[in-house]
């Protein structure tokens, strides 16, 4: 109960600081330019709407799991250098549920994103298969990754105590996860390259979507990478718990 | 005994902090902690606050053992630390209103308008923090520490970088509170006519020991508090 009064004030302060609205308006006017290229370049308005679906719902998914970097690499090592950790530690509340407070207020700013990008996905997505479905896969796989990555980053804000050095591990965590989208398709199509991209939560739910939205494959197919995103968000919330408990001024 | 503290040991990576500390509070005191900087002091109020833990020893407060209950021993303290942030972007009805909260008391805005008040902050309850000066906001600490109403209040420097009307202030105000409520305070200082002022009993820490303790009149004797100060931590300054 005590995590709901964390939480609400996590998300006054994302909405009353630039902290957080500046993510918001940043959302809307990247999605704008986006869903306007779609739908006005020449050579871009030849992708089908399902190829364009599936890019934006690319792109909202790295925005939520970039969100739950920064908020989480806050969440402890901000309020440490701002010197207000210490008042929520000495009342009589515990770790976790100070960490559950502020993970609900990362995942609530996921939804806002969400939220905010529905119509973007609907205009873009108009006239194409598996609208529907491809936003609710985006809504369920973007909430696991929001936590998975608020997680761990929360984690490491918890270890590290330093904002700056938790965000930049944050970071890399963020590109390491994002890696196999850089890589060639050859090198993709190698034993290596798909351990790479099965093991990897952020490239197993790019790949869920391209699966539901681009080749219309029902749950069956997508089931070994759902539950990848689901061991990993079980294992992010066991590394804030370790990592909470190593927390120390 | 409000605070029974028995042979305290904190390491920070291969640097003794706390060796072996003993000291006893009883309550209704206003004890004073006195000590050169790096003496400890810090560390043995966050011990005390349950924040951190100790390699060993033991704490019991109001008879909870802080290591075995942190949470029985939370609800009954508060505490206001050396370098207290505020979040900035609340006013300051907001700022309690959100710590009594945590702490189960359903306070109403009069009842925080009413501690705001006391502590000096009338008519400002509804500013923001951001515009507060410090002497302000080491008020507003204050009234936080004091949501809980708690037996036992720990305050580490609180007069740090205060005008002389500002620590005289907030001397006041804590007399009040000790006098009024028989709130036991902690106080944690360098400043040794916070401690003349406001302190029946006082502990002198140096290198993670207690080296003096005991009622401040009969240590103090015929001299004065600095010369007690200085003879005991001739070597402790850092």
């Amino acid at each position: 109960m005590k995590s709901a009064y964390i939480m609400q004030k996590e998300i006054r302060e994302s909405i009353l600081t630039p902290k957080g609205f500046i993510w918001y308006i940043l959302t809307s006017i990247i999605l704008s330019v986006l869903s306007y290229l779609f739908l006005t370049n020449s050579e871009l308005s030849l992708l089908d709407q399902g190829q364009m679906l599936y890019l934006i719902m690319n792109f909202i998914t790295a925005l939520g799991v970039l969100i739950g970097l920064v908020f989480g690499a806050d969440a402890f090592a901000g309020e440490m250098e701002r010197g207000t950790l210490e008042a929520l530690l000495i009342s009589p509340l515990n770790k976790m549920e100070i960490a559950l407070g502020k993970l609900g207020a990362a995942v609530t700013n996921w939804g806002i994103i969400f939220v905010i990008s529905l119509p973007y996905l609907f205009v873009v997505g108009k006239g194409g298969q598996n609208v529907l479905i491809g936003i609710v896969y985006l809504a369920v796989l973007g909430t696991l990754l929001a936590v998975i990555f608020s997680a761990f980053s929360m984690g490491l804000s918890a270890r590290i105590k330093s904002m700056k050095n938790a965000l930049i591990t944050s970071f890399f965590l963020f590109l390491l996860a994002g890696s196999p989208i850089f890589l060639s398709t050859a090198i993709r199509g190698t034993w290596f390259g798909s351990i790479l991209d099965f093991i990897n939560p952020f490239a197993d739910a790019i790949n869920t979507f391209d699966s539901v939205v681009i080749d219309s494959q029902g749950f069956s197919y997508q089931a070994g990478r759902v539950a990848i995103i689901c061991g990993y968000t079980l294992l992010s919330l066991w590394f804030l718990k370790r990592s909470l408990s190593k927390l120390e001024m | 005994m409000i605070i029974n503290v028995e042979n305290l040991i904190k390491n920070y990576d291969g640097h003794t902090a706390l060796d072996g500390l003993n000291f006893g509070v009883d309550e209704g005191d206003i004890f004073g902690f006195l000590g050169p900087n790096g003496a400890g002091k810090t560390t043995t109020i966050r011990i005390l606050t349950a924040i951190i833990k100790a390699d060993s020893g033991n704490v019991l407060i109001d008879g909870h053992d802080v290591f075995k209950e942190p949470l029985a021993v939370k609800k009954i303290i508060n505490a206001l630390p050396e370098s207290n942030g505020y979040y900035e972007w609340m006013t300051a009805q907001e700022y309690l209103g959100f710590f009594s909260h945590l702490y189960d008391e359903k306070q109403s805005i009069q009842e925080s308008d009413k501690l705001l008040v006391d502590v000096g902050l009338r008519g400002k309850e509804k500013h923001l923090i951001r515009s507060y000066s410090r002497g302000m906001k080491q008020r507003l600490g204050i009234a936080r520490a004091l949501i809980n109403k708690p037996k036992l209040l720990f305050l580490d420097e609180p007069t740090n970088g205060l005008d002389p009307k500002g620590r005289r202030d907030i001397h006041d105000l804590l007399i009040a509170l000790n006098h009024k409520h028989g709130t036991t305070i902690f106080l944690s200082t360098h400043l040794l006519d916070d401690v003349e002022r406001l302190c029946n009993k006082i502990a002198i820490i140096n290198y993670g020991k207690i080296v003096r303790t005991g009622e401040l009149d009969k240590m103090k004797g015929k001299g004065t508090i600095e010369d007690l100060f200085f003879l005991s931590t001739k070597e402790g300054a850092l």
